[in-house]
């Protein structure tokens, strides 16, 4: 008797069981999705419509718009979006130019030398904040390489990193430095699934190497270098580490960028309504821009 | 197999919760001697008393989003913290910080005891030598003036006593220096750096950021205007990009010896007068901060222990703090390297007649006329608009004019002070 209420209530944990299998194996990433996803977005939106204080025993004040209407008002918010644009768009162009000629001469010309392949892609691997400390070292202007360098060819020392004309220009070579492996990695893994025919056509009709390259090589890496370059956007214009250890927003807030702005605001100033406001700003112009950019490179085709 | 599964999450817990949740006072320290220092009289505490004391170290400027994060939240993450003093004000003011005054009372003690030096006590009181205290003073910092002696006897200056002197002295080095060695080197640095080698100059040229009654900003203001020239010019004899400097640039300029003089803490006598990271053993000499218009005053940067509101074991890091603060703890800290912030200390004959202590007189002085940071609450904001304009001068991005009436016009917004 036992036995057959045991195996009745069996079967039907059984067949429960395999109705709600999919809910049941989708439950931990959905929970894992809303802790750490949805929640902290939400939580984000409510604190941005609203003024916290310091004090925790002063309650939340409604704000509305205030915190996103500041925006339009603060100067230092107006000097870390545009030196985030200029970042943006001078790193990541050098980083695509230079990847995609590294990946050209590379597959064509030295396609054997796989250790060079190796030692280009070892600055991709490091943690940023060894790279920032290494360029730090070497812009530091009394006792870095690259004075001493310049001493040594009897050019004039430059401050690099300090001096309010390369500043700006230092953390892009080291961004460059560190990011333009990832850009000619995936050039070369374009490179390489590239169709052999139409440039044996091509080469048939008499193309020039040039004609070859614009006609045919570019329209066909356009998925690879539209992903590549959304990438590495979205990744730049959440710069916080290396600004932030090789000149921590200065000198005269050349390098100031919006994620080091963010952090200030949160956590030196204490007002995370202000901050999750920026927060909200960024990722919606950054979905904005993802969104226009996939449409426009058609890559959902 | 489950069981096993169970058993080491189970071993894992545990070994976290021994590690962490039987503290009996939880410390939040900066990196540095200072943390260092704490964290040695804490093993100590422990095993005098059995008091388990953990100390939590993280770097200076996350010391203060941690503490101010457990404020915030009334988390209780922290018993205690290892405060920088211009910190207080935004943490007493935020009910962040416990008064102190019912644990003094509970001990039968009316406050600290009067070897202490007034301006270290003055700085743990809020509001400002007047309110209740808040903290107890355990790093005594204070800014000094170090400058290579025999270099300015070269420049034709003894003993520099005025900027004007330590100008003369610092263009004659930095012009025979030919670009690798320099009269004068600063903390340049957008934010703290700057803010904090440019406030002695500010004060002995008798401007303030406030007026005393605090109804009314003044940067902008002829006093201001004579400290920044002094300041530009000393730039003037400073090393290419120093508007990038911090603490370590200007202590290696000091002890490789690149630089002749700079505004410094006491922290860096030891690494000058450490023959494995100086060159400048022995050589290097301490005075006041010189005077501008008015007398010099250093920047006061003590580090206070504050006991959080929100704290699980209150009596407990009362006890604890008193103990460290004591003649004899202090004593031992001073020996670990931490200046003191007692006058017996001070003059304990066993400590200054060694040589790594012979900055103790100057030291001692320099404190007792020291003047703290503007005490308000959003100061970190307001130091973060003053380091942007004055690293913008320092630049040479904007005139040192338009430095001060932006200054000006952000700390009054800022703060609300028209």
């Amino acid at each position: 008797m036992t036995v057959s209420i045991g195996a009745k209530f069996g079967n039907s944990f059984e067949r429960w069981f395999e109705r709600h299998l999919r809910v049941l194996m989708l439950a931990p990433a959905m929970l894992v999705l809303l802790t750490l996803t949805i929640f902290p977005s939400i939580y984000m939106i409510v604190a941005a419509a609203t003024r916290i204080s310091p004090n925790p025993d002063l309650p939340w004040q409604f704000a509305g718009a205030d915190n996103f209407l500041r925006l339009l008002t603060d100067e230092q918010f107006h000097v870390g979006l545009w030196n985030t644009l200029v970042f943006t768009v001078f790193a990541v162009g050098t980083e695509f130019l230079l990847g995609l000629g590294l990946a050209l001469l590379l597959d064509r010309y030295i396609r054997r030398l796989n250790f060079l392949k190796t030692i280009l892609m070892l600055p991709m691997m490091l943690p940023p904040v060894a790279v920032a400390i290494t360029w730090k070292l070497i812009y530091e202007p009394q006792f870095g390489v690259l004075n001493e360098i310049m001493f040594r060819l009897g050019l004039p020392l430059q401050a690099w990193a300090g001096d309010v004309r390369l500043a700006m220009f230092s953390v892009i070579v080291a961004d460059v430095w560190q990011w333009t492996p990832f850009m000619f990695l995936l050039m070369l893994a374009g490179l390489a699934s590239l169709p052999d025919e139409p440039y044996e056509a091509a080469a048939i009709d008499g193309a020039s190497a040039w004609r070859q390259f614009w006609d045919l090589t570019l329209p066909f890496l356009k998925p690879i270098i539209a992903i590549a370059l959304l990438l590495r956007i979205m990744d730049t214009l959440r710069l916080f580490d290396l600004v932030f250890i090789l000149t921590g927003g200065g000198p005269a807030d050349r390098t100031k960028t919006l994620s080091l702005y963010i952090y200030q605001v949160a956590y030196r100033f204490a007002d995370p309504s202000y901050a999750a406001a920026i927060s909200l700003f960024v990722l919606f112009t950054t979905v904005a821009f993802s969104t226009w950019f996939i449409k426009r490179m058609r890559l959902a085709d | 197999m489950v069981r096993r599964f169970l058993f080491s999450v189970v071993f894992a817990l545990s070994s976290l919760m021994a590690t962490h949740a039987w503290a009996d006072i939880t410390v939040l320290v900066p990196s540095g001697s200072e943390g260092d220092g704490l964290r040695a009289a804490a093993a100590d505490y422990a095993k005098l008393k059995g008091t388990k004391v953990e100390i939590v170290q993280a770097p200076y400027s996350n010391v203060f989003e941690q503490a101010a994060n457990a404020g915030q939240t009334k988390s209780g993450a922290f018993d205690i913290v290892l405060m920088d003093d211009p910190w207080i004000p935004f943490f007493a003011e935020n009910a962040h910080l416990e008064d102190l005054t019912p644990y003094f009372k509970k001990a039968g003690l009316e406050g600290p005891d009067s070897d202490f030096l007034s301006k270290s006590l003055a700085i743990c009181r809020n509001p400002y030598n007047t309110g209740p205290y808040v903290c107890l003073p355990y790093v005594g910092n204070a800014q000094m003036f170090f400058y290579d002696a025999a270099k300015f006897k070269e420049a034709g200056i003894e003993a520099p006593t005025t900027w004007d002197d330590v100008l003369k002295a610092a263009k004659a080095l930095s012009e025979k220096g030919g670009g690798r060695y320099f009269g004068y080197v600063f903390r340049g640095g957008q934010g703290n750096p700057v803010v904090a080698d440019f406030m002695p100059i500010f004060w002995s040229y008798g401007a303030d950021m406030f007026n005393g009654d605090r109804t009314k900003v003044t940067i902008d203001t002829p006093e201001g205007a004579a400290a920044m020239k002094t300041f530009m010019a000393l730039r003037d004899v400073s090393p290419k990009g120093v508007e990038s400097y911090n603490a370590n640039e200007v202590g290696q300029a000091l002890a490789a010896g690149t630089a002749a003089s700079s505004i410094n803490w006491p922290n860096w006598v030891a690494t000058f007068e450490d023959p494995s990271q100086s060159k400048m053993v022995g050589k290097i000499s301490y005075s006041p901060i010189p005077a501008g218009t008015k007398p010099g005053s250093s920047e006061i940067g003590h580090w206070t222990m504050g006991i959080m509101a929100a704290a699980k074991n209150k009596q407990e890091a009362f006890d604890f703090m008193l103990w460290a603060t004591s003649p004899e703890q202090m004593k031992i800290s001073a020996e670990r390297g931490n200046p003191p912030v007692r006058k017996s200390i001070f003059t304990d004959a066993s400590l200054t007649s060694q040589e790594k202590f012979r900055h103790y007189p100057v030291l001692m002085q320099a404190i007792e006329a020291s003047t703290p940071r503007p005490r308000h609450p959003k100061w970190p904001e307001i130091e973060n608009a003053f380091g942007i304009e004055l690293s913008k001068a320092v630049a040479g991005t904007e005139t040192p004019e338009e430095a001060l009436k932006r200054s000006q016009a952000a700390v009054e917004e800022i703060t609300g002070i028209k």
